[in-house]
């Protein structure tokens, strides 16, 4: 345990149990805005697996949060599964993280034959899939008409708050792992050069197959956490475009490769929506500045927050930037 | 057999369109690695701007689209300083990250002021559809709208300038070296900043008049820019990233293969067709069908 951890290590308690302590003084709808903001830190923290320590962008991260959600409503409308009460959210947890798991590594072997721009795209197209898959399969899915939860397996926003909560320090608690650890220091050889890592003997398809199972589970997790507590989805909602691609702005606002730069990613992308969208009544549609602030971000701050030579000059900041 | 020529032409001039997007990608991408996510959107902003001129302002079509023109040029420009500049000078993985989120950042905020722009001032119905009837032509029991035929001359008429420009100016074997090899391009004292200003130009002006033609066949809404990114994209892919020729094979076969999958099984697979194709090819030939960009 080196210096800066020693002093991280109460930082994080501090945080996380003012976090747990939290939840009764806040409004209803303010406790929803946190619930979300830690499913979308989830997905951002487990995003930053593939950006920032193998050094793959990958654009199909809410596939596997769509996933999750459609796997658990679907099977959540089966009555043999409805029979088994209070275990039948368990179960279908389970089928959701092994679907997304199985999604995951069968995915990986055609995926990683790419590299760059045309990995980027590849698993862009893959959300894109789901959602026609989702639209299209009505039977199955509802279609465009979303599917219902049944009203008895609906989970109170309290506790997806803390569910939430657990999830989103297990992924920031990955990602810490991942920055001083052997298997950290496999994906981040794999990251600055390829060839190099392969001559030295990494088996690299293993390590990125790990990377992205690993990377999927949290994320459709969250999926089904999302699904229980709005007891809605569709593909527009589940499968969104922006579930792909926000995560790796707030990844990349935070500082990618840095257990705590997606949290603060996170936290100020959420921030912005939610005065943009909620609480500025402007007389033009939100999403024009929301756009525009993505715009400024990616040009400003190219290497994030956290990895801004400004920034780490501070010395608060190198604690959190390690 | 007249049905089925109906459909090829259709798919045909479909195809074309797609192909000339995605050629404007192309050419942008191989020379400057920037992923232009809002290259669709100017697409849609060039039909939604030629319906107003031609339509709501009533001016003739062919003033129209020369408004449209200048009109892109400077926003082509704009887009180029504030947007491109910035963004060629960084690494490779930031360079991608960067201009991704860059351009979706413009993507989102061009789609919503659009919308928004057109419910309010133009119609509460947000569609753009050109009412300009083109003559029909009817050949030995065919019938064709004439617009398609308008399309496809267009689109010739595009291909042709490419591919002289590509070919035969200094600018054009300029982009070919970039290509070929930017560092290099760089080294023996050529300026990436202004010929890349003159590529996107060229990419943006073109992408856009193709919408103003588009719109006379088939109307657009708002919100369709970015599936159309990602339709141009597939033609990238399946051709090779700057390979003029194959884009236009690969234009017309996705075309095709839209009206087909529409015509046979709903329109609502019809966009699982560009996006399996992608797939598979980007798994199968990450180079594409038809090897490296030549030009």
């Amino acid at each position: 345990m080196s210096r800066l951890d020693r002093r991280a290590a109460p930082i994080t308690a501090g945080v996380i149990a003012l976090l747990c302590a939290l939840p009764p003084f806040l409004s209803s709808s303010w406790l929803l805005v946190m619930f979300l903001s830690f499913v979308w830190l989830v997905i951002t923290a487990n995003y930053d697996v593939l950006d920032g320590f193998l050094g793959h962008v990958n654009l199909g991260q809410g596939a596997f949060f769509g996933l999750g959600a459609y796997v658990a409503t679907i099977l959540l409308n089966v009555p043999s599964v409805q029979q088994l009460g209070a275990l039948a959210p368990l179960l279908v947890t389970a089928c959701a993280l092994v679907v997304a798991a199985l999604f995951a590594a069968v995915m990986a072997f055609p995926l990683f034959r790419l590299k760059g721009l045309y990995f980027a795209i590849g698993t862009l197209i893959l959300i894109f899939l789901l959602q026609v898959l989702a639209l299209n399969l009505t039977t199955l899915t509802g279609g465009s008409y979303g599917l219902y939860i049944p009203p008895s397996f609906f989970m109170s926003t309290f506790v997806g708050y803390y569910l939430a909560l657990f999830l989103a320090a297990v992924s920031v608690g990955l990602n810490a792992y991942l920055s001083r650890s052997r298997l950290g220091l496999a994906f981040r050889c794999i990251k600055e050069d390829e060839a190099a890592a392969g001559s030295i003997g990494l088996d690299l398809m293993k390590y990125k197959t790990a990377a992205l199972v690993v990377a999927s589970l949290p994320t459709a997790a969250a999926g089904v956490l999302f699904a229980l507590n709005s007891g809605f989805i569709d593909p527009g909602i589940a499968l969104g475009v922006e579930r792909s691609l926000l995560p790796p702005l707030m990844a990349l606002l935070g500082g990618t490769g840095t257990a705590l730069g997606p949290v603060f990613g996170t936290a100020i992308i959420r921030a912005l929506e939610t005065v943009f969208f909620h609480y500025l009544r402007l007389p033009v549609p939100s999403a024009l500045f929301f756009g525009l602030t993505l715009l400024a971000v990616a040009l400003l701050i190219p290497e994030g927050l956290l990895r801004s030579p400004r920034v780490k000059r501070l010395r608060a900041f190198r604690v959190l930037a390690s | 057999m007249a049905r089925a020529i109906e459909l090829a032409i259709s798919g045909l001039s479909l195809g074309g369109i797609y192909a000339l997007v995605a050629f404007a990608m192309s050419l942008t991408i191989s020379t400057t690695r920037i992923l232009n996510v809002a290259h669709g959107v100017f697409f849609v902003w060039g039909g939604a701007f030629f319906v107003i001129l031609s339509q709501r302002l009533g001016l003739h079509p062919v003033a129209s689209i020369a408004i449209l023109v200048a009109l892109f040029f400077a926003f082509a420009l704009l887009f180029q300083w504030f947007i491109v500049r910035p963004l060629l000078g960084r690494s490779v993985h930031l360079l991608l990250v960067g201009s991704i989120l860059a351009t979706f950042g413009l993507a989102q905020s061009m789609e919503s002021a659009l919308g928004y722009g057109w419910v309010t001032w133009v119609d509460p119905y947000p569609v753009f559809a050109s009412s300009l009837v083109l003559f029909p032509v009817s050949l030995g029991g065919v019938s064709l709208a004439g617009s398609r035929l308008v399309i496809l001359a267009f689109v010739l008429l595009m291909v042709t300038g490419f591919h002289l420009f590509l070919q035969k100016t200094f600018m054009g074997k300029g982009a070919r070296a970039m290509a070929q090899n930017f560092d290099g391009f760089v080294v023996i004292g050529l300026n990436p900043y202004r010929l890349s200003m003159i590529l996107f130009s060229l990419a943006i002006v073109a992408t856009a008049i193709s919408g103003a033609f588009y719109v006379l066949a088939v109307p657009l809404n708002p919100y369709e820019g970015l599936p159309l990114t990602l339709k141009a994209f597939t033609v990238v892919v399946l051709a090779g990233v700057g390979n003029l020729p194959a884009t236009l094979v690969a234009g017309a076969v996705l075309g095709t293969a839209e009206v087909i999958t529409s015509q046979f099984f709903g329109t609502v697979w019809a966009p699982a067709v560009s996006l399996t194709l992608l797939f598979l090819v980007l798994v199968v030939r990450p180079t594409g069908l038809f090897g490296k960009g030549v030009y």
